[in-house]
């Protein structure tokens, strides 16, 4: 089931603010990292699609933190989260310093924040991401897959029979993870714009092959996706034209991520209209017909 | 509240019971601005707080000095296009437009839960024109719970936000006519984009200001090259942060010299340190702003460290150090009862 269009705003309600050393930060990707700290109150609460923010502890420059989804838990020995693992681009002033931190840097965190994804009640899940995108889709994953229980108290162990990642990156270099999701038992299928890896083409192609794969799927599917805007705007077409449910989460730029700066707005549709909603209260998972996309020049991510 | 350890260490918000802020030292934190009474200088700044609901699990609200929740104006506005906010050097630059749902929704969804929160709640009220301010005043004069008013005649995201800011004359006549409005206490939040911010301070001060903020953003701008366009949505901003410190403590500084009126230092606060400079140089509170942005614990945190810092100064109270820096002259005609 998909909880209803229009949400009423997510705050903080169980948000962990800490200092934390790095544990490790290491390349996996061109320009890509996957950072780990330990913080076991704020990985128990975690659910797939939930963001965190990061900063450099007491440093002014950069001085704000940026959101990054949770990419996954880490387990100890006895399996309960002890840490968290980000998956991150080097994209601006904060991410080129973030890359250069070694182990033991302190970092200041704060999360879970956000909605997140409502547990998965489909018979197949497809995910589709758009370079980093496919950040919040290795726990949703394995949640849905029944592999891990998350969040406090526990979501339901989900059993959804068939998880599928449709992963579109510039090149296979750039293609960061994908053995993360093979091992969690997800099917991975990979296009890239100049055809070193997978499909030669756009990750909206292998999601129209999957849609019509899809048509006779029993039981319900549903789609997620993270991405671009504009590829979000043309997952949104496709699936609206393929009558399946589909949410996206939105990568929109933070300040806070808390709620209390309204810079994070999107166009959410209300009434006839719209109004700018913040993607870190409300969202960042949305419906994806409640989203009024715009692309025009000056638009959000026009500028990424 | 809060507690902190050491590097690598949790911290974790839990509500507890909490003891008054002057029964948990010798410390009297309590300042007086006009007939505003505070229990102490602590205070959270109007548009960087959210509605205070927003921080409800993350700070204990009830402790803070005063609460600001973000600037109401009579009319819903929908606020500037994204994007709204761009990082600068050490400083956030903002165009967020006064995004808000209007007085009558903030007086139907956010007073009543404010009202509740045990924490001076002060309205920062942005008006069109001066009969707008006037009839912002009077509408909520008949609503229980508002400790004060500030008027935001210095929002740079907006047409006419300054107006009043930026003339000695129009900023007197506001805040008289509000003045005749209201008995709720007024605090004037004024801009540092003048030439002479003491001379509004005094047109503030003779238009019966119970206290004077200071001060809003630093008008800014961001750009991108390669595209050859501003990055905020909106052009230009107002850029806040650790980088227009330096710009604030002097605006204290100067409108201290000028009047006597009780000044509340915003601008780049985030440390003990910071609350210290502002509280020596003429403030008698304070307004954390962009620190919760990128600090979101740290307004009670700061709170916890005020008594060791006034001890330092061989103070036991706030007041006592207020204004207290070598060579400054502060005017004695007129000053808080």
């Amino acid at each position: 089931m998909i909880d209803s269009d229009r949400q009423t705003p997510r705050y903080a309600d169980t948000l962990v603010h800490a200092s934390v050393p790095i544990v490790s930060n290491e390349r996996i990707a061109f320009d890509t990292y996957r950072l780990r700290f330990h913080c076991a109150e704020m990985a128990t609460r975690f659910v797939p699609g939930q963001f965190l923010m990061v900063r450099i502890d007491g440093c002014q420059d950069p001085l704000l933190g940026r959101p990054f989804a949770l990419f996954d838990t880490v387990l100890d020995a006895e399996e309960r989260p002890i840490g968290i693992d980000v998956v991150y681009l080097v994209k601006g002033k904060l991410t080129s310093r973030l890359a250069k931190l070694e182990r033991g840097a302190v970092l200041g965190v704060w999360g879970p924040l956000g909605n997140g994804f409502a547990p998965v009640a489909a018979r197949r899940l497809i995910m589709a991401a758009g370079g980093i995108g496919q950040t919040p889709f290795l726990a949703l994953g394995r949640e849905s897959l029944g592999r891990r229980a998350y969040g406090t108290p526990a979501r339901p162990i989900l059993d959804v029979p068939d998880v599928i990642l449709l992963y579109g990156a510039r090149s296979a270099d750039r293609l960061a993870g994908v053995d993360a999701f093979r091992d969690a038992g997800i099917d991975v299928r990979i296009a890239t714009e100049d055809g070193s890896a997978g499909h030669r083409g756009r990750v909206t192609e292998l999601l129209e092959a999957c849609l019509a794969e899809s048509a006779s799927a029993r039981g319900g599917v549903q789609v997620v996706a993270c991405g671009p805007d504009p590829m979000l705007e043309a997952v949104s077409r496709l699936t609206r034209e393929a009558r399946v449910a589909c949410r996206v989460s939105l990568e929109t730029p933070m300040a806070c991520g808390i709620g209390i700066c309204f810079s994070c707005v999107a166009r959410v549709r209300d009434g006839e209209g719209w109004d700018y909603r913040r993607t870190c209260v409300e969202g960042p998972v949305f419906a994806a017909d409640s989203i009024v996309w715009s692309v025009k020049p000056g638009g959000r991510n026009d500028r990424a | 509240m809060i507690e902190v350890g050491e590097s690598g260490s949790r911290s974790e918000w839990t509500r507890s019971d909490v003891m008054s802020e002057t029964s948990r030292s010798d410390v009297d934190l309590a300042v007086p601005i006009g007939r505003l009474r505070l229990p102490n200088p602590i205070l959270v700044a109007a548009g960087t707080f959210g509605y205070a609901r927003e921080m409800e699990r993350v700070v204990d609200l009830g402790r803070l000095g005063g609460v600001l929740p973000k600037t109401i104006t009579w009319e819903p506005r929908i606020g500037n296009a994204p994007w709204r906010t761009v990082e600068t050097a050490a400083g956030l630059l903002n165009s967020i437009g006064l995004d808000n749902d209007g007085i009558e929704a903030f007086i139907a969804h956010h007073l009543p839960y404010l009202r509740g929160l045990g924490s001076a709640v002060i309205v920062s009220i942005a008006g069109r024109t001066e009969d707008e301010f006037v009839r912002m005043a009077d509408r909520l004069a008949i609503e229980p719970g508002i400790a004060a008013l500030e008027l935001n005649i210095s929002c740079p995201n907006v047409a006419h936000g300054v107006d009043f800011g930026a003339d000695a004359e129009k900023c007197r006549r506001v805040v008289s006519r509000v003045r005749g409005a209201t008995d709720t206490a007024i605090l004037t939040k004024l801009t540092p984009n003048v030439t002479r911010i003491a001379d509004i301070a005094e047109g503030a001060t003779e238009g019966g200001t119970d206290g004077i903020s200071l001060i809003n953003t630093v008008l800014g701008m961001a750009v991108d090259w390669r595209a050859r366009r501003p990055l905020l949505g909106n052009r230009i901003g107002g850029l806040s942060g650790p980088a227009i410190k330096p710009i604030a403590l002097r605006c204290i500084y100067q409108v201290a010299e000028r009047v006597s009126t009780p000044l509340i230092g915003i601008g780049g606060i985030g440390s003990i340190d910071d609350v210290m400079e502002f509280l020596v140089t003429g403030a008698s509170a304070v307004q954390i702003g962009t620190a919760n942005y990128y600090d979101p614990t740290v307004s009670t945190r700061i709170l916890d460290g005020l008594p060791d810092a006034v001890r330092e100064l061989g103070a036991r109270s706030v007041i006592e150090i207020v204004g207290s820096l070598e060579g400054l002259a502060r005017p004695g005609a007129r000053g808080p009862a």
